[in-house]
This record gives C-alpha cells, sequence and structure tokens, in this order.
C-alpha cells in the first residue's frame, strides 16, 4: 500500500466518524437530576437505654429520569465508618427506612458495596421524591465524640 | 511497508463501536453524617435504703446490712481513654436527733471489676469504683455498721450521694 492510498483510508475513516458523530448528538443516553434535603443528617444526643436506636431527621430525595428505556437505579454509599478522632462507629450500624415502596427500599449503610435504596424502568418525569430516615443503633459502649461521615448517593441509568 | 486490504473496514468497525458504547450515565449526590455520642452517664442501685438491725456490739461487732449487697448498674458513655470513676459521699453523720454516730462507721466490701472496698466519709468522696473507658459495669457494695457499746441509743440515719463521671 503506497503513502497515498493509507492517507485516502484514514480520510475515510474520519469521514464514518464524522458521519456517526450526529447520529450520537441526536440519540443521547439517559438524563439523570437528583437533589437530597437537607444535605447534613444529624443524629441527637441521646440515652441508649430509652433511645435504642437513633432517627435523624427524614432526608427527602428528589430525582427525575429522561431519555431512559432501561433499568435505573439509586444507590447509597459511606466514605467509611463514622469518624471521631481515632474513634470509630462501624457504618453498619446506620440503616434507613424509605418511602415509597416501591420503588424505594430499607436497608443498611456500607462502606465498600453501594447499596441499592431505589430501582425502576423507563422514565420518572417529572420528578418525583421519595423520604429516607437514617438510623443509627445507639450504645453505651461507642466512644464519646462528635462522629462525621460523608455519603454519596448515586443515580445511574441504564 | 505494506497493509493489509481491510485496513478501512477495520478502522469502520473502531469507530462503529465507539459510537454504541455509550457510557452509563451517573448523577451522584452527597450528604454529610454528623452523630453527636457525647458523654453520659447512668447509675442505678438494686436498693434505695439500708438498714443495720439493733445487735450485741460484742458478738457482732460490724453489723452487716439487712437487705444484704446492693447491686449497682454503671453506664459510661467517656472519651477515649478517659476514667470514669462512682465514688459515694455521706451528706453527714449518722444522726438521731442531737446525738450522732461518724459516718466513717460505715464500710463496705465490694465484688465486681473495678470495685474496691471502703470506708464511707462526709468531707471527701470515696472511690467506689473505676474503669477506663465506655461501656456497662456491675459490681456490689456490702455495707457494715461499726458496732459499740459508746454509742447512745436511738435510730440513726443518713443520706449517701452516689455520683458517676463520665469525662
Amino acid at each position: 500500500m503506497t503513502r497515498a492510498t493509507l492517507l485516502r483510508s484514514l480520510l475515510l475513516a474520519a469521514a464514518w466518524l464524522a458521519l456517526l458523530a450526529p447520529a450520537a448528538t441526536a440519540q443521547p443516553g439517559p438524563r439523570l437530576d437528583i437533589s437530597i434535603t437537607p444535605v447534613t443528617t444529624t443524629f441527637p444526643l441521646s440515652d441508649p437505654d430509652t433511645v435504642p436506636t437513633v432517627a435523624a431527621a427524614p432526608v427527602q430525595i428528589t430525582y427525575r429520569i429522561r431519555q431512559n428505556d432501561g433499568p435505573w437505579t439509586l444507590t447509597v454509599l459511606a466514605n467509611g465508618d463514622l469518624l471521631a478522632g481515632p474513634s470509630t462507629v462501624d457504618i453498619s450500624k446506620v440503616t434507613w427506612v424509605a418511602t415509597p415502596a416501591p420503588p424505594f427500599q430499607n436497608g443498611v449503610l456500607s462502606k465498600t458495596v453501594a447499596q441499592r435504596l431505589a430501582s425502576g424502568t423507563g422514565n420518572v418525569n417529572p420528578a418525583r421524591q421519595g423520604q429516607v430516615t437514617f438510623r443509627l443503633t445507639n450504645a453505651w459502649d461507642y466512644t464519646a465524640g462528635l462522629y462525621t461521615q460523608t455519603i454519596v448517593f448515586t443515580l445511574t441509568a441504564p | 511497508m505494506s497493509f493489509a486490504a481491510s485496513t478501512i473496514p477495520a478502522c469502520s468497525f473502531l469507530v462503529a463501536a465507539l459510537a454504541i458504547a455509550v457510557p452509563a450515565e451517573a448523577q451522584t449526590a452527597t450528604s454529610t453524617f454528623s452523630a453527636n455520642l457525647g458523654g453520659i452517664a447512668k447509675l442505678s442501685l438494686s436498693s434505695n435504703t439500708l438498714s443495720f438491725p439493733d445487735a450485741d456490739p460484742d458478738t457482732v461487732p460490724l453489723v452487716p446490712a439487712a437487705g444484704g449487697a446492693i447491686t449497682i448498674t454503671a453506664k459510661a458513655r467517656a472519651s477515649l481513654a478517659a476514667t470514669v470513676t462512682l465514688t459515694v459521699l455521706a451528706a453527714d453523720d449518722l444522726r438521731s436527733g442531737v446525738d450522732t454516730i461518724p459516718a466513717s462507721a460505715l464500710t463496705w466490701m465490694a465484688s465486681g471489676a473495678g470495685f474496691v472496698n471502703g470506708t464511707v466519709s462526709r468531707a471527701t468522696p470515696q472511690v467506689v469504683a473505676s474503669w477506663t473507658g465506655s461501656g456497662i459495669r456491675t459490681g456490689t457494695q456490702t455495707y457494715r455498721f461499726q458496732n459499740s457499746w459508746s454509742y447512745r441509743t436511738g435510730t440513726y440515719s443518713v443520706s449517701l450521694l452516689y455520683t458517676l463521671v463520665s469525662p
């Protein structure tokens, strides 16, 4: 093959790419939106005897899914255990109760595997809302401190 | 240099594959957890009253409390490596009208991890038990009264104040 032939081949490939690119733009992937309120979840100080499970104020999740003809999933993953300096409380001590069910479901937080919070198929448009109440198992054997951690909600499709 | 005749179709397949493999869509939102697990302490006694029956000082120089041992449950959430302390302090001497018997006539024998024997004082809180860190601890105190012929007759009483400190 000569250099000229090679050049023609590359130009042809580029032309294919140019033809396909507009097609991809005309059929974009799913459009997803998610927001949560409030962004800080606080577990108040409580007596483990009288309040064995400490509930935080409910978190409202607003989500919208467009241009989707397949399944969608909303997951939640903690970035680690609850931390207060060198002290830790295993993040699995945090559970949640979510409504409406379906598409939402109850679960236990994990720092290693994203846990399914909600799932469905197709579009959700206009936006809908779900409510999640996180609960911390209370205990006397926790080391005293103000613990914090970040959790990530991820809405995915297809 | 030579190229196979299939160069162009190979490039085409590559481009098509790139167009089809649209990456999965994902949107994220983050939330911050804040849990106030502050220091708290809780103390419970199996009995709130102690009574010592009348006895001959010669035959019963140390009168055990009629109800037997008091079981103490101390619950504390403490800072890392902090010392949790349980103390007892008499509000006064034992008193019957104007007659008194020193609070130090009351002593106790203890059982349970962290619990120690001691003598009641009305001036300085006496350590009943101490531990390191958070948790639930249980022990017993068996009080005894130092009997004596020198006491005036009467019914004597005193209040004991227990304090559990969780720093």
